[in-house]
Formats: structure tokens, sequence, C-alpha cells
């Protein structure tokens, strides 16, 4: 076995370090609008796959089926190479041009026509397993909640958004926060339509000093961070557990003493 | 958009079938291949180290669980670029591209396989094993002969659906350059330049068909074999 040389020097000092920096902001810069998007995307899925008419169910379950059943790297070809060339010229052209907050240091930009191919890319196949782990949730909800809200003189649209939308996230939590570690983990997919992201910064390294193994090392270490960062904070603000906090809640639980101060 | 599938209809056995007529096998038959070696490998040493952490629990458990924890919470195309550098220089040889990716998917999905075991093992109830220990039984022939046998069947959706992500993971060969479907695509694409969405959706349709034929498999099947248990039973 060959020993190693390790020269961290090669990686974390000078354009090295400042494209690994640039490279993880855009990583957390898509990141975030992918997750974004991707959810708005999965709700407008999920209200056209659990709707009743039969001409918006059988697309949207297609759109779905299609997204899911392909692979990621050749969705965002496909975006890249075949859909922005057909984008409208002058959004094509704002996307290209200079603004305030596209450079990033290193020469790397934020917005590029990449970013939002990647962005659409992510946002579409994440969108399509989002919807799946919602309806999975939402099956669980029982018919009777929304028969309830439907004669408390709730409209469909509010007995989705209030009663049955948030059952659904609480009952899937878990497969939907996998999801959104998915969608920053294949977010590294996008360094193959040339999106400055962290592996993308990792490979030019190699090819500038060669210094390979370090650069991985440090962009393994930058995923595992953020993963775990992400996935605290899913947890932080996730529904988690039914809390018991409730007024009813608190009744139920407590004697006879504390009942008379609630209804003094 | 129109649509000029000339583009599909000169280069179709190059997308299938790469050079494997000059003795370089690639396209989709590559896809397919690696796709059953990985998959065939991860299940071997899924299965595997699921036993192994059913059996000895605690630290070799942990131990394990940890590795495939690591290596489900880094992006398989780092997984990839590990493998890629490590091993030629452990090994002290050249390794070639295919069997890079072989290997990284197949440690990519065993940690799946390994959860999805496991959780499918102690699913049973624990009185299964103490009935079978209390029977002159080893731990291993309760496995064997009580266990398993339940449990795999009950797993086959599990795994049919971690089979159909693994054959989609199989187009980032292209980062190492292994002549799988997706790069030739790819090569046709940087070749011809003005066809992309012919040649993307038609290799899309490709994976669409496989993956979908393969996940709906199960279902049907399963409702097929309820069918003839409700005839067996005169329902």
């Amino acid at each position: 076995m060959n020993s190693f040389y390790f020269d961290w020097s090669g990686v974390l000092t000078g354009s090295p370090a400042a494209w690994l920096v640039a490279g993880l902001v855009n990583t957390i810069l898509i990141t975030l609008t992918g997750t974004v998007v991707a959810s708005l995307l999965a709700i407008v899925l999920l209200l056209g796959r659990t709707s009743s008419a039969n001409y918006a169910r059988y697309p949207v379950q297609a759109i779905i089926m299609a997204f899911r059943n392909t692979p990621l790297l050749v969705q965002l070809f496909f975006w890249y190479f075949a859909v922005y060339p057909a984008l409208p010229e002058w959004f094509r052209d704002w996307v290209i041009a200079d603004h305030w907050f596209s450079p990033l240091p290193s020469g790397f930009r934020c917005l590029s026509p990449e970013f939002v191919c990647a962005c659409l890319g992510l946002s579409w196949f994440t969108g399509a397993f989002l919807a799946e782990e919602l309806r999975a949730g939402l099956k669980a909800v029982p018919a009777a909640q929304s028969e309830a809200a439907l004669t408390q003189g709730f409209s469909h649209w509010k007995t989705f958004r209030y009663i049955l939308l948030p059952q659904a996230m609480r009952n899937a939590w878990q497969p939907i926060v996998g999801q959104y570690l998915n969608l920053m983990k294949l977010s590294s997919l996008a360094s193959g339509i040339g999106f400055a992201e962290i592996i993308y910064s990792t490979r030019e390294i190699e090819s500038f000093n060669a210094h390979a193994i370090e650069a991985y090392a440090v962009g393994t270490l930058l995923y595992l961070i953020l993963g775990l960062l992400m996935g605290q904070l899913f947890v932080f603000f996730g529904p988690g557990q039914i809390k018991r906090n409730t007024v009813a809640a608190r009744v139920a639980s407590s004697g006879w003493l504390r009942r008379l101060s609630f209804l003094s | 958009m129109n649509f000029d599938l000339s583009v599909i209809n000169d280069n179709w056995s190059y997308l299938l079938f790469g050079r494997t007529a000059d003795g370089e096998i690639g396209g989709l038959l590559l896809t397919i291949l690696m796709s059953l070696s990985a998959g065939l490998l991860a299940l071997i040493f899924g299965i595997l180290t699921a036993v192994i952490s059913w059996r000895f629990q605690g630290w070799t458990r942990r131990l394990l669980y940890s590795g495939a924890e690591f290596i489900r919470s880094i992006p398989l195309i780092l997984v990839i670029f590990w493998l890629y550098f490590l091993l030629p220089r452990f090994l002290g040889r050249n390794i070639s591209g295919v069997t890079t990716v072989i290997l990284s998917i197949a440690w990519f999905s065993a940690a799946s396989v390994m959860h999805a075991t496991l959780s499918g093992i102690e699913a049973l109830s624990f009185g299964q094993v103490e009935a079978g220990l209390a029977s002159g039984m080893s731990y291993w022939q309760v496995l064997r002969h009580i266990l398993l046998p339940q449990a795999v069947p009950n797993l086959i959706p599990s795994y049919v659906g971690l089979f159909v992500a693994l054959i989609k993971d199989t187009s980032l060969a292209l980062v190492v350059n292994v002549p799988e479907l997706t790069t030739v695509a790819n090569q046709v694409n940087s070749r011809t330049q003005i066809y992309p969405a012919e040649i993307f959706l038609f290799i899309g349709v490709i994976y669409f068909v496989i993956c979908t034929v393969l996940s709906e498999l199960p279902r049907v099947l399963l409702k097929r074999s309820n069918q003839r248990l409700k005839f067996a039973n005169g329902i």
C-alpha cells in the first residue's frame, strides 16, 4: 500500500478555498430554493393526484410516474440541453445578465443557466416523490376528518389546507425529511451540467493542483455537516409528537382542582 | 419543438449496445449488466450484514449501523470518487471504471438492504425465536429455517423498490466515464448538438419502461397470488 501525503494547504488556502466556499454557498442556495419550489410543486401535484376528476388525476399520475421512474441525471440533461434553450429570450438574458447578487468569490456565479436547470430538475424530481409521500400520509387521515370539516362549513380548499394537509404532513414527516435531505445530496448531480456546487469545486481543485483526496475529504465533511444540520432543523421545526399541551388535553389530564381553576 | 427521429434512427444501436461489437460492452446492455451485478452484490451483502447485526447486537451492530449511516449521508457521486481514487492505491493495480461503479452502487444499496431486511426480521414476533431456541435449534438454524423464509417474501416489494433506485443510480457512472446508457447518450448529444430533446427523451423512455415494469411487478404478482388464494379458499 502506498503512503499518502496530505497537504491540506493545497485545499484550504488561496483560490481552492474560495472555490470550496463558493461551492458551499451554491449548494446551500440550490437546497433552499429547491426545497421551496419542490414543496409548492408537491402540493399542486398532490391536489391533482387526489382530485376526483379523471382529466386531472390521470395526467398528474403520469407526470409523477415519469419523474419518479427516470434517473435525475437524465432529467437534468433534458432540462439543460432541451428545455432551457427553448425558454423565452428575455428570461435567458436576465439570467446571464450581471446582477449585484450573482458574482461569488473566485469567479463562480450563483444565478446562472445551470442554476435554473438544477433548480427545475431537483424540484420536479423531489416534488414528485414528495407528492407520493404526502398521498400516503393523506391516506392515513380518517375520512371523518374531512366530513366533519365540510359539515362545519369549511370550503374544500380550507379543509385541505387546515385539516388534511397538516395531518398528512405529520403522518409522513419522516419520509418527507428524507426526501429533503435527498434533495441536498442529489444537488451534487448538478455538477454534471456544470453547476458550480461542492462537487464541481472539488473537481476544479483536482485539475488545478491534483489534491483530489484532500478535496474529496473536505467535500465529504461538508455534506455530512450539511445533512446533520438539516436533519436537526427539520426535527426542530417539524410537527414532532402529538403535543399534550392543548386545552383539551390539559383538561383531560388534570385533576379537579386544576379544572376548577381553568373554569374560573 | 419539432422532433427529428432520424438521430435515433442513426444511433439506436450505439445507444443500446455501445461498442459491444468491438469487445467493449456499452449502452443499455452495460446498464443492465451493471444493475444486475450491483443488485446481486447489494442483496448478498445487505442480507449478510443484517443477519450479523441481528445475531451480534451491541458494538458489532453499532459499527455496521454507523457504516450504513455514513454511506447513506454522503452523495453517491462522492462514494464513486472515493473508490475510484482509493481502490487502485489499496490494491496496487488499476481497477476498471465499471468495477468501481458496481462496487460503489452495491455498497450504497447494501446499506438500505440491510435496514430493510433487519426491520423485516424484527417485525416477526420474538416468540418464534424463543420457540426455535427452546426446541434445541441454534441461532443460525432459527434464522435459516424460521425467520428468513418468513421475512424474505414480505421484503420482496421493498427489495424491488431498492433495485429500481439502483438502476437509476447507474446513470452516475457518467462521472467516471463508463459508457453506459446515460454516458453514451451524452456522447451522442455532444456529437450531434441539435437533437437533445429526442436523445434524452428516448433514453428517458427506456429507463421509464424498465423501472415502471419492475416497480409495478410485485403489486401485480401480489394481486394475482391473493386472487389465487381467495380462489383456493373458495371465497
